[in-house]
């Protein structure tokens, strides 16, 4: 949430650092010292508090429903990163109209496709936040049955690509959406509706129409994968075809906002009602 | 012995002899079930492998037969779900020439200490009321070893957020003063 004093701090000198840069800078600010990100890092670190702590408790758990567990809290931490991403991309326009504070970025000599990139950089720290949230509890969880580094590295590459694709999404519909309240209720209703295949009983999850399906949907694709490789002890390219949804969302989903940041982002909401 | 309770005994002894038949079933004479080793000692989440040999002693090609793992827990308070064993634990064979022989390696990761059988069965999808031919019971002997130190957790739980929230104070302290000094 910028103001018009830090509006002028967007002035940016030909030799000093590109638009983007300063933007993130100052969205980082309001982010962390304003203490909206570390607010929702400690309820974050909660959650997995209590999952790990339930999961480390239970002595009846077997080899394999140790790794389950291990699966489990990494595939919270990617969801629920995603989503903290997701808040703060449909916050990132349609928040700064609602507090008057638009006009001022929009006068600032930073190129509107500019300022969408340093808003989705700083809506990502979130996420970034979130994974070294989760190293330690993956270490704790992991290191009994050796998978502390395939945890690492898939949910690192697996959540970073969700991330982007949810920040994204939720910036698109903040561009468009009238008021925050209606951006961010439609992008935690997307976020559901992206989700919802994961609770589909196995046998509708099964045949080529469900097995499509799973792959279409970045997130239930790449949870289909940090699954895989996490339980089932799969070699790293064995189902490397499940990321193909989520690369291409992570590569489609943030050039589009780039695109549409640089054409739309305006003053008064709507499209979106 | 009253006239009813002889009809009672001979009907007890007619309700016998037929369970008898149905029970007693013959198991398929041409198929014997070998296996490669007869102990197995290994590590808590280790996978080993063993090998079992189904060979076709009859006179005719044996057709649809299917190789089934089982695995059985010796340790009443340990459950055991084969499922987490092994996830290809049936076979479907091609057909058997008379003579020949099918040699099937199986995979498996031991899930849970202590110890188990594990076995194969040959049945054929052609016979009804068959007993299956099995192999002897290898005996896996799975060592235990500590994944998880439960009491370790407790700091790890509160230790975080605690941290965090520390941190988060101490920002908001802050911020709270950068105004007025600055004023």
């Amino acid at each position: 949430m910028a103001t018009v004093e830090q509006a002028a701090d967007l002035q940016v000198e030909r030799d000093g650092p590109p638009g983007w840069a300063v933007v993130t800078a100052q969205e980082l600010r309001d982010l962390w010292l304003g203490g909206r990100g570390l607010a929702l890092s400690v309820a974050f670190s909660l959650l997995l508090s209590v999952v790990a702590y339930l999961v480390a408790t239970n002595t009846a758990l077997n080899f394999l429903e140790h790794r389950e567990s291990v699966n489990l809290v990494l595939q919270i931490a990617i969801a629920v990163g995603g989503l903290l991403t997701l808040l703060a991309g449909a916050d990132a326009v349609s928040g700064e109209r609602e507090r008057g504070s638009l006009e001022s970025i929009l006068l600032s000599p930073v190129p509107r496709g500019q300022i969408t990139l340093g808003k989705l950089l700083a809506a990502l720290s979130l996420w970034l936040a979130a994974y070294a949230i989760t190293v330690p509890y993956a270490w704790f969880l992991g290191r009994g049955v050796g998978i502390v580094g395939d945890a690492l590295v898939t949910g690192g590459v697996v959540g970073t690509m969700i991330a982007v694709f949810l920040a994204s999404l939720g910036l698109i519909v903040s561009l468009f959406a009238r008021s925050n309240r209606i951006s961010l209720s439609l992008s935690l209703f997307l976020l559901l509706a992206l989700f919802a295949p994961t609770q589909l009983p196995s046998n509708a999850q099964q045949g080529w129409a469900g097995e499509l399906l799973l792959r279409m949907n970045p997130i239930t694709a790449g949870e289909h994968y940090v699954g895989k490789i996490l339980t089932n002890g799969h070699a790293w390219g064995e189902d490397v075809s499940w990321l193909l949804s989520p690369l291409v969302a992570a590569v489609v989903l943030p050039a589009a906002a780039l695109i549409l940041g640089s054409r739309f982002m305006q003053l008064r909401g709507g499209v979106v009602e | 012995m009253s006239r009813s309770r002889i009809l009672t005994v001979l009907a007890a002894l007619l309700a016998g002899l037929v369970f008898a038949s149905v029970k007693v079933a013959t198991a398929a004479p041409g198929e014997a079930v070998s296996v490669n080793r007869a102990l197995i000692s290994t590590d808590l989440g280790h996978k080993f492998t063993f090998r079992s040999r189904i060979t076709n002693n009859g006179q005719a090609a044996a057709r649809g037969l299917i190789a089934h793992l089982n695995i059985v827990g010796l340790d009443p308070s340990v459950y055991i779900d084969p499922e987490d064993w092994s996830s290809h634990r049936t076979i479907y064979l091609d057909t058997l020439p008379a003579g020949g022989s099918k040699t099937i390696t199986w995979r498996l990761q031991a899930v849970s200490a202590g110890k188990v059988d594990v076995y194969v069965a040959v049945f054929s999808r052609r016979a009804i009321a068959t007993a299956p031919n099995t192999s002897p019971a290898i005996r896996v002997a799975v060592a235990d070893r500590k994944t998880l130190n439960s009491g370790g957790i407790l700091p790890l739980a509160l230790g975080v957020p605690a941290f965090l929230a520390l941190l988060a104070f101490s920002v908001r302290v802050k911020r709270r003063r950068q105004p007025s000094s600055e004023g």
